[in-house]
């Protein structure tokens, strides 16, 4: 047996009045990629918070090779070769991104030689010279994971790195994560993805509600095995939500028996099918801080979902709003219909007012429909009780519907924001990375709720990053890359073929 | 986001806000009594003072603490509102100047009509002008994003030496001696609000206003999209489909309007003329009346009556006491200081100094 290379015993943390941490422990081994997995609020990112030194615990030890030490700033954590790749990016937007990783390693002289030399071996590549505001989240992140490798660390954390990597970027990743750890370091790593986590990790540690609750080798452990200690119990199948890869995502959608309301809802459907309810013609709308689009289009039709795949940062921010009828085509034409939902990617800055109560967020989108109004006045009280009727259909996990939003776990967040847009988009509903950062349980739900709306009628744009959710739902699927779409023919549909669409324009060649 | 990273913070709680205020009264009380000891005076004589200045006798109150909270509560109305809308309108002073000259030349012209109309033309004439005063910095802001604290700031040096010019040149007495106007015409004046005091109804119009903005902001649809506006512009574009920058240019103006209506409140409630330091800086401690109010219009009725008792000790305390009136200045200031230093150890959750850590904030 390996001695621990650094143990987390018993750590508790908390904030005001929720336990984020009840007695968590995790112990990292020299030379194994170690996977840490959990439910949204499993306390997943406060313990590798801990483990960074970002975050002082309430209790607990943490101990350094078989040292206790006391964390007190992320200074005393890269003392120890600790580095934490953060979920939020900690870059300097103004810098550019050699400055930025330059602030992270220290000036030195040669750091562009390195770099470039760490850039070719890792496969990592961003444009040292671009300011950072003008990267995408993509680049943002590989800047990241670079400032973290240069300081050589001995354990690296990694805090949900995969979410904005092309599938290739992942798999580059991913066989570096090896490398450094057959190096004799250690690499902690959190992800959504099951099946991921299971092919690059050693070994896992699963949190529930602050508590380890799963620790060991991964090796013969099973998808649904995992999904049963996340969420406790074994009443989840993880076919259904679609934890898996995109095969047994795309069969698990195709053979699921349609949901309960769909039969009510066919006649609906055959009323409205082939109905065109959107229709973007040639349509471009520039933006500030990506590339655009450009000559868009795009028709939808009621009842069918059209996913976008693409790698962050290629358009989809412009395309999404063209589409939700949130900005006018500089040029082009767009045909919108009246009900649209809108389900933006940035729940907490765009979806949510976090100081608003469930009631008044709920509010923000309804009071543009004439029965949540009258004359110059709102109605609260029906708005009330469509925030009820939300916080009850889709089990939002609140006391009650006057509570702050930003009190709210993000999957709690989304759930609010999905049953509004939902109530709004009787025509047409806009869904960007409507899944990112949920858990899996949550992620399931929102898709079952797209497929759900696509049955009774509603159009659905699905814009993603996240390519196996674009090929588990969509019936249609462009991808797109440099601000235009490209459509993806029905037998490239794969993560391959895809992944070549998305990279046709952003790659290097 | 931090797993279980909720500040705990569930509940919407109403009384957080007047809390906040208490806090920073009885703080500001504390550390000014240690100034005064400190300056060699003697605070519980102030206080009595000041006590007996403000809310001494019934006719101290309504015609001395009433009267001085006016401007304050029309002041700290315009600026709750433009804050309210995420407009950082520092010109209240200015706009109040500028409401104050247009009343004046109206109420110097007009001699001729009748109350009924005289009245409500210079109230309007101060209205129009006040808000007259924020379409530039109005303009600098939603054309060239030129933030709105420097200009509404500058403005307000132009809008004071505009009155000064004034009753220097055209608008000074027909004696030539004073800076100052002639007296308004008796028709333009406003009428008394409680008969045999100094008690003008400008005062019912200040409270009526509180009233109503408090009912606009919580009831009404624009009201709920001005807050939402304040509250995050990115969301309420992308989830309420509000165009801010409407919000922000009505904001901006009705918020110049208001202080606007202060000066020709004042001008012709209380000084039937115009003269050059017209105002103490009630423009800018409108916004110590704004901000201990939690921004919120019925709490700047209860905050410009405090700050005008205020104001109405303070003369006491230096005749009775002998304590500079500047004093007062410096208590204002206390306050603002103390509200912000309240909030902010609020949102924190407690921690005094700023640390890297990364706290729990739930919707930081």
């Amino acid at each position: 047996m390996t001695r621990p290379l650094a143990r987390l015993g018993g750590i508790e943390r908390r904030f005001g009045a929720v336990l984020a941490l009840d007695g968590a422990d995790l112990e990292i081994r020299a030379g194994e990629v170690h996977g840490v997995l959990g439910a949204n609020g499993a306390g997943k990112s406060t313990l590798l918070n801990v483990l960074g030194g970002m975050l002082a615990p309430d209790a607990g030890v943490v101990e350094i090779e078989g040292r206790a030490v006391r964390l007190g700033s992320p200074r005393d954590a890269w003392a120890l070769g600790i580095a934490l790749v953060h979920q939020h990016f900690t870059l300097v937007p103004r810098l550019s991104a050699l400055e930025n990783l330059a602030l992270g390693a220290g000036h030195r002289r040669g750091l562009a030689g390195d770099l470039e030399k760490l850039m070719a071996r890792t496969g990592l590549r961003v444009p040292l010279d671009a300011r950072v505001e003008q990267l995408g989240v993509g680049d943002r992140q590989r800047i990241e994971i670079l400032k973290a490798l240069l300081r050589d660390p001995r354990v690296l954390v990694l805090d949900e790195p995969t979410a904005v990597l092309t599938p290739d970027e992942v798999d580059g990743l991913f066989g570096l994560l090896k490398e450094l750890a057959a190096d004799g370091r250690a690499v902690v790593l959190v992800a959504h993805k099951l099946d991921e986590v299971l092919g690059v990790a050693d070994r896992i540690t699963v949190l529930r509600n602050g508590r380890t609750v799963l620790t060991g080798p991964s090796a013969g452990r099973s998808v649904p095995e995992l999904v049963r200690a996340m969420v406790g119990g074994d009443a989840v199948d993880p076919i259904a939500l679609g934890l898996t890869g995109v095969d047994a995502g795309a069969t698990g959608a195709m053979s699921r028996p349609p949901a309960e309301r769909g039969e009510t809802t066919t006649s609906a459907r055959a009323l409205h099918a082939g109905g065109v309810v959107v229709r973007l013609r040639g349509a471009a709308l520039a933006d500030r801080s990506g590339p655009g689009v450009h000559g868009v289009d795009l028709e939808i039709r009621r009842g069918e979902i059209v996913g976008v795949a693409g790698v962050e940062g290629n358009g989809q921010r412009a395309l999404a709003l063209l589409a939700s009828g949130r900005a006018v085509p500089d040029s082009g034409s767009a045909e919108l219909p009246s009900g649209i939902g809108f389900i933006p990617q940035d729940r907490s800055t765009e979806g949510l007012i976090a100081e608003f109560d469930l009631v008044e967020n709920v509010g923000l989108a309804l009071q543009r429909e004439p029965e949540y109004v009258r004359g110059p006045w709102m109605r609260w009280d029906a708005v009330r009780d469509a925030a009820e009727r939300i916080r009850e259909r889709f089990e939002v996990a609140a006391p009650s519907v006057t509570t702050l939003a930003g009190a709210l776990s993000g999957g709690n967040q989304q759930r609010v924001i999905v049953g509004r847009e939902l109530t709004l988009a009787r025509d047409f509903l806009v869904a960007e990375n409507p899944t990112r950062g949920l858990d899996v349980a949550a992620a399931a739900f929102v898709h079952a709720e797209l497929r759900r709306m696509a049955t009774e009628g509603v159009g659905v744009l699905l814009v993603s990053t996240d390519l196996d959710e674009v090929l588990g739902l969509s019936n249609r699927v462009y991808a797109i890359a440099r601000g235009r779409l490209h459509d993806v023919p029905e037998e490239r549909r794969t993560r391959e073929g895809v992944g070549a669409f998305m990279l046709g324009g952003t790659a290097d060649g | 986001m931090v797993d279980g990273g909720a500040g705990g913070r569930f509940a919407r709680t109403r009384w957080e806000p007047v809390a906040i205020s208490l806090g920073a009264i009885g703080l500001t009380g504390l550390v000014g009594a240690v100034l005064l000891l400190a300056g060699g005076f003697d605070p519980l004589a102030a206080a009595a003072a000041m006590v007996r200045g403000s809310v001494g006798s019934w006719d101290v109150f309504v015609s001395i603490t009433l009267v001085r909270s006016v401007p304050l509560i029309l002041t700290g109305l315009a600026v709750a509102l433009a804050f309210r809308a995420g407009v950082w309108n520092i010109g209240a002073e200015g706009q109040l100047y500028a409401g104050a000259v247009a009343a004046a030349g109206v109420g110097l012209a007009g001699g001729g009509l009748p109350a009924v109309l005289l009245v409500p033309a210079v109230l309007c004439a101060a209205l129009a002008a006040g808000a007259a005063w924020a379409v530039l910095p109005m303009l600098m802001r939603v054309r060239l994003g030129v933030g709105e604290v420097i200009t509404t700031i500058l403005m307000n040096f132009v809008g004071i030496h505009m009155a000064a010019y004034m009753v220097h040149g055209p608008l000074q007495e027909s004696r030539g001696v004073f800076p100052q106007t002639d007296a308004i015409a008796e028709a333009a004046r406003l009428p008394p609000l409680l008969p045999g005091t100094r008690l003008h109804v400008g005062f019912a119009v200040a409270a009526l206003l509180a009233l109503g903005m408090t009912v606009f902001l919580h009831r009404s649809r624009a009201g709920f999209r001005i807050r939402a506006v304040g509250a995050s512009p990115e969301a309420a574009h992308v989830s309420g489909r509000i165009d801010a920058r409407r919000v922000l240019v009505g904001c901006f103006l009705v918020s110049g309007a208001v202080a606007g209506l202060a000066g020709g409140v004042e001008v012709a409630g209380v000084t039937h003329a115009l003269y050059e330091d017209l105002s103490p800086g009630w423009g800018y401690t409108a916004i110590a009346v704004a901000l201990l109010a939690g921004l919120e219009p019925l709490g700047v009725l209860v905050t410009g009556l405090l700050f005008g008792a205020l104001q109405a000790g303070a003369g006491a305390m230096q005749r009775d006491a002998g304590i500079p009136a500047a004093w007062v200045g410096v208590v204002e200031a206390l306050v603002i200081l103390a509200v912000l230093g309240l909030d902010r150890l609020r949102r924190t959750g407690g921690r005094v100094l700023p640390g890297i850590r990364i706290g729990g904030g739930g919707g930081a």
